[in-house]
């Protein structure tokens, strides 16, 4: 009778003494895989992000939450003149960066994105080329 | 009928047909590059390589070759998918494969081939292409580093358009397709290239990267321009008209649309528009609500009295609006003063078919024109005011050898067709020479035993003396004998069909016009028939609507020109404009200006604020057809559906709703929407009976006609030249139609002001040149125009077009077919 108790208690003990699974965060932080899909970022090259406005990804996300505008630039080219992502009906699928033809487009690994206000969730052409 | 079999199907066709054209009756699809069901077979690409049983070895392609008795047929062996395969991987080899930032994506045979193939490595190597991009054309932009070659653009610019801007240039892995001297693009714009390149060598420049073609949403409807009544597809998001669609499928015209339709769209999302009424207070227009507005309308029509109240409605409206606005003139204004088009742009349709044939309209259709034996057109204007009209003209003339033979103030396009024959007459001499062409056949015993049943002809033989050859000969300019030919041709051709064109910019094309016309028509036999008889081609996208709804004056309703004198004498108290713009297309500028200054309240409902809209008391604005549900009435009376395809813009309302509103705050009738509409004048008008929107379909319908001929003499007015003075003719530019294209931002690029042309004798006298200004002098107005110099005016004659807001020509013009003014630079 004593036994199975004594032997549940040593397990206990023995807990005490192991490494605790709880992550304390905030003041610890996870370490993120390297295939997390978290906020996008836009790529850049020559300066200038890449994205070509092909609107291949609005077109293939599934939630409809990338607005892609496209301009016309002094050497006549095409370039998104703008690029919007509404992280609130973001499912995070990752097809937008699948979907890109010419690698504009990542998914990082910032995974905080509360705020405050709704307007804070939609990522301008601007934020998203912060991103590093 | 042959028969022969393809993939194990058993097809029958008619002889004519070739392999591709047999596969597709039978709902097989054999993939295409360089064919197109409008143009001549070309066999350029090899896409569309099929292996014939009898014809072993090789590999035939299905779009040149011919059916025979007994072909057995495949169209899809493994050889032949390696074949397409190779086609496809040699294209790419220099094409620069750019779909990501190509317009064409998505709607790209190459693009779609390739995918289906799926040719994702290449056997070959080579450089691409580097030409260079014309980027500064304002409506096409060349990139030829796609071109892949099938000549589409060049065969459709020179065998429909009959232009013929391109031709390939150099030979073999060089070949480019090029343009006059490799140079920049300058031609009709009409954009048929553009619609049927395969891939993004050709696009269309006011579109560029606004939208991806799959995000389009199409909605089918039809041209708001002029009468030809072209079905076109908008390509529409984000409540936004952002292009034209090409379907091949649409319409008697195939898709084909000319620099109006096609690149003409913008004035629907034009910043310009009207998005709220305004009222003026203090002597200025400013924003009021609706109801304000509105409550202003209906108090100022009722309290003007029925005497005392007109309309003046642009036949651009929808048949329901149309015959809304008559019902509120007519039941509840209980006023009779209501017109449209300044009353002679109609009367051809409106008095002169009605008294002369017992209906107001065209006894033929469109599709008479590539059936006729010949043509007789009137005026070589016909082109400028009806294009793609113009381009049946073109595709009878080359493919079916019609005759055409064009009676003309000027020489123009339709004169360099192919044996086409051009009679150039003085300025204003019209029925003088109809009626001359009338005398001949009478005289030659050319009358056809059908007329002889027909009331008024002996009166009418009797009204042609003093119209022989010789003495019309001698006033008209054009050889006694010619006529006698013309005439006798006419009479002898088997089927003739005379095509004359309406319009705001030709005061001299009305009732007593089209009414010789048709008398010789008759006396000629030539009504009645497929292929034959007159065409009488309304300017607006829906002027024979506009005719058909009754808006013109009934009984003793005034008329536009009396109108416009009753607001001038204050006989008029109230006048309601829907649509229409008289200080600018209407003669004599001055006299409707003081006139519209002077009517104690003046409502203009437009979708911009016009030079009219400037003088209103209430303004209120209303949507283009793109925001609309409806029908238009064509040129050759076929009904078809306006569909609506954006949400009106800010607060403008459609013209049904203003009118229907207008209707029941005074006490008349209200519909719940369009359709109901239609549903009474299926059962009020006549030739409407029987149908619905439902019915009308994608196809349309036509509104049958029996024809009651009579003979109604007409008299030709003497022109009276004045020494020393040039004889000033009006009319329509290719590029424009009425005064709204000039919102639109394709026409305006190509033609953005009016101009003056002068033959080169003219010129040299004058000593003027191109894009010099010119000062034309008439009854002591003047207005300045850039000249224009070229071989197709006579001598002594000047053309302008009107549509031009200023220096416009109305400036100098008092209604009369022709100004006799004096220039000087
Ligand atoms: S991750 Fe998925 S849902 Fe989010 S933007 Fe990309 S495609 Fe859209
Ligand atoms: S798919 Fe890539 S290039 Fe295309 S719009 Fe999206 S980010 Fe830009
Ligand atoms: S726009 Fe029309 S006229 Fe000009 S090149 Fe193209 S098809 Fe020919
Ligand atoms: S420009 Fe277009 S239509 Fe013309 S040849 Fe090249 S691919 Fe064909
Ligand atoms: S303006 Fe006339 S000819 Fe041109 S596309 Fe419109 S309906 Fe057709
Ligand atoms: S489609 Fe037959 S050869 Fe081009």
């Amino acid at each position: 009778m004593i036994m199975p108790l004594l032997k549940g208690l040593g397990i206990t003990l023995s807990h005490l003494f192991k490494k605790p699974v709880t992550l304390q965060y905030p003041d610890e932080m996870p370490e993120v895989a390297p295939r997390f899909r978290g906020l996008h970022a836009l790529n850049i090259s020559h300066d200038k992000a890449k994205c070509v406005a092909c609107y291949l990804c609005p077109t293939v996300c599934p939630a409809k939450c990338i607005k892609v505008e496209a301009g016309e630039d002094e050497n006549h080219n095409k370039y998104a003149a703008e690029y919007e992502i509404d992280m609130l009906r973001c499912i995070f699928c990752g097809y937008c960066v699948e979907a890109c033809p010419v690698d504009a487009v990542r998914m990082t690994q910032t995974f905080e994105l509360a705020n405050y206000k709704r307007a804070d969730f939609v990522f301008t052409k601007d934020r998203l080329l912060e991103k590093k | 009928m042959v028969n022969l079999t393809i993939d194990d199907k058993k097809v029958t066709v008619p002889k004519d047909a070739t392999i591709y054209d047999a596969a597709k009756s039978a709902g097989i699809r054999i993939p295409i590059l360089c064919h197109d069901k409008k143009l001549h077979p070309f066999g350029g690409c090899r896409m569309c390589l099929v292996e014939v049983e009898q014809m072993k070895g090789r590999l035939i392609p299905a779009c040149t070759t011919p059916v025979t008795e007994g072909m057995i047929v495949k169209t899809t062996t493994p050889e032949i998918i390696n074949a397409r395969k190779l086609v496809l991987e040699l294209l790419l080899l220099k094409h620069p494969v750019d779909c990501p930032v190509c317009d064409a994506a998505g709607d790209c045979d190459l693009q779609n081939l390739t995918y289906e193939y799926k040719v994702n490595t290449n056997q070959f190597t080579d450089e691409k292409f580097n030409h260079k991009i014309d980027y500064e054309n304002p409506l096409i932009e060349r990139d030829m580093n796609r071109c892949i070659h099938c000549g589409k653009c060049a065969r459709i610019c020179d065998e429909i358009v009959s232009f013929g801007a391109y031709t390939f240039i150099n030979r073999g892995i060089e070949a480019k397709m090029g343009t006059e001297f490799d140079g920049p693009l300058n031609c009709e714009f009409c954009g048929s290239c553009v619609s049927v390149c395969p891939v993004g060598a050709l696009v269309s420049r006011p579109f560029k990267f606004k939208a991806r073609w799959w995000s389009l949403n199409k909605v089918k409807s039809v041209c708001s321009y002029c009468g030809t009544g072209c079905q076109l597809t908008l390509g529409v998001k984000g409540n936004k008209v952002l292009t034209t669609v090409y379907d091949e499928n649409q319409g008697f015209h195939n898709g084909q649309l000319c620099t109006r339709g096609r690149f003409g769209y913008q004035f629907v999302n034009s910043d310009k528009r009207l998005s709220t009424p305004l009222v003026r207070k203090n002597g200025r227009l400013e924003p009021a609500t609706w109801d304000e507005a509105l409550a202003a309308v209906a108090e100022g029509l009722k309290s003007a009295g029925s005497d005392a109240v007109a309309g003046l409605v642009s036949p651009r409206l929808t048949n329901e609006e149309l015959y809304l606005a008559r019902k509120l003139f007519k039941d509840v204004l209980g006023s009779n003063n209501l017109d449209h088009s300044a009353g002679y742009a109609h009367s051809a349709l409106s008095h002169g078919a009605m008294e002369s044939l017992g209906f107001a309209a065209s006894p033929s259709t469109v599709t008479d024109i590539q059936k006729s034996d010949l043509l007789l057109v009137v005026k070589t204007d016909a082109y400028e005011t009806h294009p793609v009209l113009g381009f049946e003209i073109n595709l009878g003339v080359k493919r079916k050898g019609v005759d055409l033979r064009v009676i003309s103030d000027k020489k123009g396009k339709l004169s360099r067709l192919p044996k086409a024959k051009t009679y150039v007459y003085k300025p204003g001499n019209e029925i003088l020479l109809v009626n001359a062409l009338a005398k001949v056949i009478v005289d030659n015993n050319l009358t056809d035993p059908s007329a002889m049943g027909v009331a008024g002809l002996e009166e009418y033989n009797k009204s042609l003396e003093g119209y022989s050859p010789a003495q019309a000969a001698e006033v008209c300019g054009i050889a006694a004998e010619e006529i006698i030919g013309l005439a006798t041709d006419y009479a002898k051709a088997d089927k003739a069909l005379i095509l004359l064109p309406l319009g705001l910019g030709y005061p001299g094309h009305d009732k007593a016009l089209a009414q010789a016309l048709i008398n010789l028509a008759l006396v000629a036999g030539k009504i009645g028939k497929e292929g034959s008889g007159v065409l009488i081609m309304g300017e607006k996208n829906n002027s024979q609507g506009a005719v058909d709804m009754g808006v013109y004056p009934a009984g003793n309703g005034k008329g536009a020109t009396d109108i416009i004198a009753s607001c001038a004498a204050g006989a008029t108290k109230a006048l309601y404009v829907v649509g229409e713009n008289p200080v600018v297309s209407y003669p004599n500028r001055k006299k409707v200006a003081d006139a519209l200054d002077k009517v104690g309240f003046l409502v203009v409902q437009d979708l911009f604020l016009t030079e009219t809209a400037e003088k209103a008391h209430v303004v209120l604005p209303a949507c283009s057809f793109a925001e609309k549900d409806g029908t238009f009435t064509s040129v050759g009376r076929m009904v078809q559906r306006v569909r609506k395809a954006i949400k009106p813009i800010g607060a403008s309302r459609s013209d049904f709703d203003i009118l229907n509103e207008l209707s029941s705050r005074l006490g008349g009738a209200s519909f719940a929407d369009s359709s109901q509409v239609f549903v009474e004048i299926a059962r009020e008008v006549a030739g409407y009976n029987g149908l619905t929107y439902d019915k009308l379909g994608d196809e349309g319908a036509l509104v049958p006609v029996a024809v009651k001929g009579r003979f109604v003499p007409v008299a030709a007015s003497p022109v009276k030249a004045e020494a020393g003075k040039y004889a000033l003719v009006t009319g329509s530019a290719l590029y424009h139609c009425g005064t709204m294209s000039r919102f639109g931002q394709g026409p305006m690029h190509v033609c953005p002001e009016g101009y003056a042309e002068f033959s080169r004798e003219d010129a040299a006298v004058l000593k003027i040149q191109d894009n010099d200004l010119v000062k034309l002098t008439s009854a002591g107005a003047e207005i300045n125009l850039k000249a224009k110099v070229n071989m197709r005016m006579p001598k002594g004659v000047v053309f302008a077009p009107y549509h031009f807001g200023e220096e416009s020509i109305n400036n100098i013009t008092d209604g009369s077919p022709v100004t006799w003014v004096a220039v000087s630079k």
